[in-house]
């Protein structure tokens, strides 16, 4: 018998990888959201839970090296998987009708490379201040007189640049595609199927994806119609 | 029925082949697939020319050698129906028919249409089995199995392994196939003492044979002439990860 390694690189189970990796992925993105509407609630609500993440400390970090291993360890697989694959069927039809793939399951490769590349940006723009140094540099005194990064007024200033804001919403776009599949076919991979839920689970992941668009594009929107100054 | 055929010629392993068309004249609605390729056949051979080769056996739908691609579907448009029991009432007069083998590194061509399918007897031989005392033949009820045990198991056994499922897959994954030898013996109590170094031998068999993986576009699903649920591709799945953490 092989070794419980040669098991994990076996296509089943890189792919399993890829799922909960991706699944993980998900979860983050929804609370990501949940603190980004916090923008909604004005400049106090937002810069607050930005200094509250600061004041965890040592467990942002964790959350941060789990999120950051999540994503090479999709990417890793998901390229592994892909040439596999490729290399499984060399010489293409001439003819294909596809009848149960989708538009979005059929390009999950290049919706994750360009949402990889997309998040490059965002982090060296949101995360290193790489970008609009001056909009990333401001701060902000609390209710309770703590000087804190002002995430506020950076997002707003930010989002004000309508590439800014087009190319962001580009990007959530794709989340929203790469979502529709992922979600249910995570599932399916883990191994949960059964014709009394399967339903469900296609919905919640729809229900997701639209989520994740009417959310994360309402800011940019909200900005850029100057809902939210 | 005047039909254009477009039909995929190779001479052999070794050759290159193309793709090369005939005009076919009167064609019967009544006909079946392979009875208008026979008919084919015959003009071919007046000509003096090499007739196409196709592999069949059965003719009913049951041994599973007819793959071919039809239009860019497996087994042609018609769901549940191999090439055999497929009939040109399907077409419409002018239409151009597209015939191509399947397509994967795994099945390669022998000769136009017919391909090399011992991939998945390699599979089947590497865990496809289950492992019982020499001696008088069993009773077939000596051990009860439940009714829905039974339809689940005997759906997956329904697998004819014609190989519908890796020329529809955008990957050339032969998960379904695999997964229905798998979960039809580990349904079944008798399946039970090598569940799981069947699935981690048959896993690496289909692995090494160079069948891509399942992303779960579910058109092996669509093609499959039996009608074969993903669901046994999950049940794969949920005995390979216990496998791969509890095997010896
Ligand atoms: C960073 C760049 C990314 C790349 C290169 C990438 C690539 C891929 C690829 C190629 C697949 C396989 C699709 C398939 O099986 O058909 C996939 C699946 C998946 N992706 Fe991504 N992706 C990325 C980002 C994301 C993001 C941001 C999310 C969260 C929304 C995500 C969640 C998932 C999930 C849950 C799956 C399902 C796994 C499965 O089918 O079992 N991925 N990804
Ligand atoms: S010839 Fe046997 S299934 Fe078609």
């Amino acid at each position: 018998m092989a070794s419980i390694r040669t098991y994990l690189q076996s296509t089943i189970m890189s792919k399993v990888i890829m799922a909960l990796s991706g699944l993980a992925v998900i979860g983050f993105l929804l609370a990501h959201l949940a603190g980004n509407l916090l923008v909604f609630g004005g400049p106090e609500a937002i810069n607050k839970y930005g200094q509250g993440l600061r004041d965890l400390g040592g467990l942002l970090w964790v959350l941060r090296g789990g999120i950051v291993v999540a994503f090479i360890a999709h990417i890793f697989t998901s390229i592994h998987l892909k040439q596999r694959n490729a290399s499984a069927r060399k010489v293409s039809y001439a003819n294909t009708q596809p009848v149960n793939s989708t538009f979005a399951s059929r390009t999950m490769l290049i919706s994750g490379l360009s949402i990889l590349i997309y998040l490059l940006f965002h982090l060296s723009h949101f995360t290193w201040g790489m970008v609009s140094t001056k909009s990333f540099n401001g701060s902000y005194i609390l209710q309770d007189g703590r000087i804190v990064h002002d995430v506020y007024a950076m997002v707003v200033a930010d989002f004000q640049n309508p590439i800014i804001s087009i190319v962001y919403i580009v990007a959530v776009t794709l989340v929203m595609f790469h979502t529709t599949h992922a979600f249910s076919s995570a599932f399916q991979t883990l191994g949960i199927n059964h014709p009394s839920y399967n339903g469900l689970i296609k919905k919640a992941g729809l229900g997701i994806a639209i989520l994740f668009w009417i959310g994360y594009v309402s800011i940019p929107v909200a900005i850029l119609g100057q809902f939210v100054k | 029925m005047k039909l254009k055929l477009h039909i995929w010629r190779q001479k052999n392993a070794a050759t290159s082949g193309k793709m090369t068309s005939y005009e076919m004249d009167n064609v019967s609605p009544d006909m079946s697939f392979l009875e208008m390729l026979d008919v084919l056949n015959e003009k071919i051979i007046e000509r003096g020319e090499e007739p196409v080769a196709f592999e069949h056996d059965c003719r009913e739908g049951i041994c599973g050698s007819c793959g071919m691609m039809i239009n860019g579907m497996a087994h042609g448009p018609e769901k549940l129906t191999t090439t055999c029991q497929l009939h040109m009432r399907k077409f419409n007069d002018g239409d151009e028919i597209t015939i191509e083998p399947w397509r994967a590194e795994a099945f390669p061509v022998i000769k136009d249409l017919v391909v090399d399918r011992s991939s998945f007897d390699r599979i089947i031989a590497s865990g496809g089995y289950v492992n019982v005392n020499t001696g008088g033949v069993p009773d077939a009820n000596a051990i009860p199995i439940g009714k829905k045990v039974a339809d689940y198991a005997f759906n997956a056994a329904a697998c004819i392994g014609c190989g519908a499922c890796v020329a529809a897959c955008p990957n050339a994954s032969a998960m379904l196939f695999t997964s229905a030898k798998i979960s039809h013996l580990g349904s079944l109590p008798q399946g039970q003492v090598e569940r799981m170094d069947r699935v981690i031998n048959m896993v690496s068999t289909m692995d090494n044979e160079g069948f891509g993986g399942c992303t779960n576009h579910l058109e092996c699903e669509a093609a499959c002439p039996k009608g074969i649920s993903a669901e046994y591709i999950a049940q794969m799945n949920r005995d390979m990860m216990k496998a791969t953490f509890t095997v010896r």
